[in-house]
């Protein structure tokens, strides 16, 4: 099902049902959220078997850090939702700017990431320490493997709002799908590494 | 009646099949079916899976991996517990290695039939006939090699062990990349040969492939060669994956229509029938 | 109209980052002095919140609100799933140690 994008002006009350961009990649969502939810099991039992290591190794970790991280993920994801509205509307300058904001947010999560593992590593904790961090340094890892995805990924956007002649609403929506996708595994990244006691 | 839809791209003149038994119309496949070599390298590849799966996990029992953590004395046991399986297993392993051969040039034909370039296709199958010698025949080699002489040095043993393990899981990169060409392929077709969740599917299993880097690091935990996420989740990933592709190329094969453009959709239930009577190989 | 959509999108915002900001007190209450202490309750929240925002993420960013009903209960199913794997995980290992 496709949107029927522009074809009507926005009603709050009853819009049309539609499936936000091609419904392959919610397949791709759904399976790589059971993907990592395997990963997560994994760490949680792991963490219940050696309850002392997990929290003492814990302690290295800066929880505000995660937080930043955290917010600065909700608001790249929150520019991307303002840039597929913009976008269905025909604003597309606004929704430019919105998919560059969410390229930017993106880059400080990025950068953020690893000036913390950095500072894991002066610290001396590395993937090999301890079991803890070695779930701590594959987690944020494959979970940054998709933020470098998600970069092309938004690469896309942009290259197809630019243009007249491209902007596909589905498509547009399809990337964004992916890019909230990299910003809820954070949010579980985040409780189950950062918060969980 | 004769053969339906096969047009113009057909220069052979073939003979109407036949409508008597079963053995006629399979020797009429056998010599003019149009798409003979494609269901061939399918069936070769089903079998080769289901001949892979059951060497590895029954026979010689290498497959789920023992620990990377046990001493030599345990390895030792490990070998005189496994050595006839082992060695008939693999002796087999090696005999029908080359089934591969007809199982990569299908998925590279499927890169062909893409509206992408060629180099897809030729890159792939580089990549995966390379990527079997350390991924799968070094391993056999070294646990012959470790099981054809029980008196051996202990030390020498444990060394074959290793090495043949890291081998197999530690070269897991070499198939990622190749996963990984298929999957870019895929995308960008715009001859729809494959559907885009399949494309996504690949993503999922390459990076579940990364995963297995570590392997070379850890003796022990979730990403030992035998781990929870090296091993375990790598393998149903990796399983599903093989499944939804055999699948996949079997559509892809009754909708090929051997042109250029667009790979048709399979036709509605009525006309599939006629047109798959021309195939007696099921 | 968009204006309608760019409020909910700010409040949906706001309250994920309160959610996100509520684990920073919740830590703060079993914590002591650096020292961290195990707590099931804890463990227990901080999932199940996290599972409340990727369903909030899932309805508002995502657009399920506006999708199919297959895709509704598809999405709530899976984070139903999630939260049956991550509790589920953390009792049995819990119960085995």
């Amino acid at each position: 099902m496709t949107n029927l994008a522009g074809s009507r002006p926005q009603l709050e009350e009853k819009p049309t049902k539609f499936v936000p961009g091609q419904p392959d990649m919610w397949m791709f969502v759904l399976f790589e959220s059971l993907l990592f939810t395997g990963y997560f099991s994994v760490y949680l039992v792991s963490r219940t078997q050696n309850e002392e290591l997990y929290l003492r190794s814990q302690a290295a970790l800066d929880l505000r850090i995660g937080v930043f991280n955290t917010i600065a993920l909700l608001l790249s994801s929150w520019a991307i939702a303002r840039c597929v509205k913009a976008s269905r509307e025909g604003a597309y300058r606004p929704a430019l700017i919105n998919a560059s904001l969410t390229i930017l947010f993106g880059v400080v999560f990025l950068v953020s990431k690893v000036l913390e593992w950095v500072k894991e590593i002066h610290m001396g904790n590395t993937f090999t320490s301890n079991e803890f961090f070695q779930h701590y340094f594959f987690l944020t890892s494959i979970h940054c493997i998709h933020v470098l995805i998600g970069f092309i990924v938004l690469g896309v956007v942009v290259y197809q709002l630019w243009s007249p002649v491209r902007r596909s609403q589905q498509l547009v929506e399809t990337c964004a799908t992916y890019w909230h996708t990299v910003d809820f595994l954070w949010v579980l990244i985040f409780a189950l590494l950062y918060v969980v006691r | 009646m004769s053969l339906p839809k096969m047009k113009t791209t057909e220069p052979l003149t073939m003979p109407d099949p036949p409508t008597g038994s079963r053995v006629s119309r399979l020797a009429w496949n056998f010599r003019h079916h149009p798409k003979r070599e494609l269901w061939f390298a399918w069936w070769v590849m089903v079998i080769f899976y289901q001949l892979y799966g059951v060497l590895f996990f029954f026979v010689t029992r290498v497959q789920p991996p023992p620990s990377p953590a046990w001493d030599t004395p345990t390895v030792v046991r490990w070998f005189d517990d496994h050595d006839f399986g082992i060695l008939a297993g693999f002796g087999v392993v090696f005999l029908v290695a080359g089934m591969c051969a007809p199982m990569n040039a299908l998925l590279a034909y499927s890169m062909r039939r893409m509206s992408v370039s060629r180099l897809f296709a030729y890159s792939y199958l580089i990549i995966y006939s390379l990527a079997a010698v350390p991924g799968m025949l070094v391993m056999a080699i070294a646990m012959i090699v470790a099981a054809l002489r029980p008196h051996r040095d202990p030390e020498l043993i444990h060394w074959l062990y290793d090495f043949a393990f890291l081998s197999f899981s530690g070269t897991m990169g070499v198939f990622m990349i190749g996963s990984l060409v298929w999957m870019v392929a895929i995308l960008l077709d715009k001859n729809r040969v494959f559907p885009k969740w399949f494309g996504y599917l690949s993503l999922c299993n390459a990076l579940t492939e990364v995963v297995v880097a570590p392997a070379w690091i850890f003796h022990r935990g979730a990403f030992a060669w035998n781990g929870a996420i090296a091993w375990w989740i790598n393998m149903v990933v990796f399983v599903l994956y093989t499944g939804v592709f055999i699948v996949l190329l079997r559509k892809m094969i009754q909708r090929e229509d051997f042109r250029a453009g667009p790979l048709p959709a399979l036709p509605d239930k009525g006309e599939a029938a006629h047109s798959d009577s021309v195939e007696a190989v099921r | 109209m968009s204006t309608t959509f760019n409020r909910r999108l700010l409040i949906v915002w706001l309250i994920l980052t309160s959610m996100t900001l509520a684990y920073v007190w919740m830590d703060h209450t079993v914590d002591q002095n650096g020292t961290l202490r195990a707590s099931t309750v804890v463990t227990v929240s901080a999932i199940v919140i996290a599972l409340i925002k990727v369903r909030i993420i899932f309805r508002e960013f995502m657009e399920v609100r506006h999708a199919p009903a297959w895709l509704c209960r598809l999405t709530d199913a899976w984070v139903v799933l999630i939260a049956a794997c991550l509790l589920g995980s953390y009792f049995v290992g819990s119960a085995v140690s």
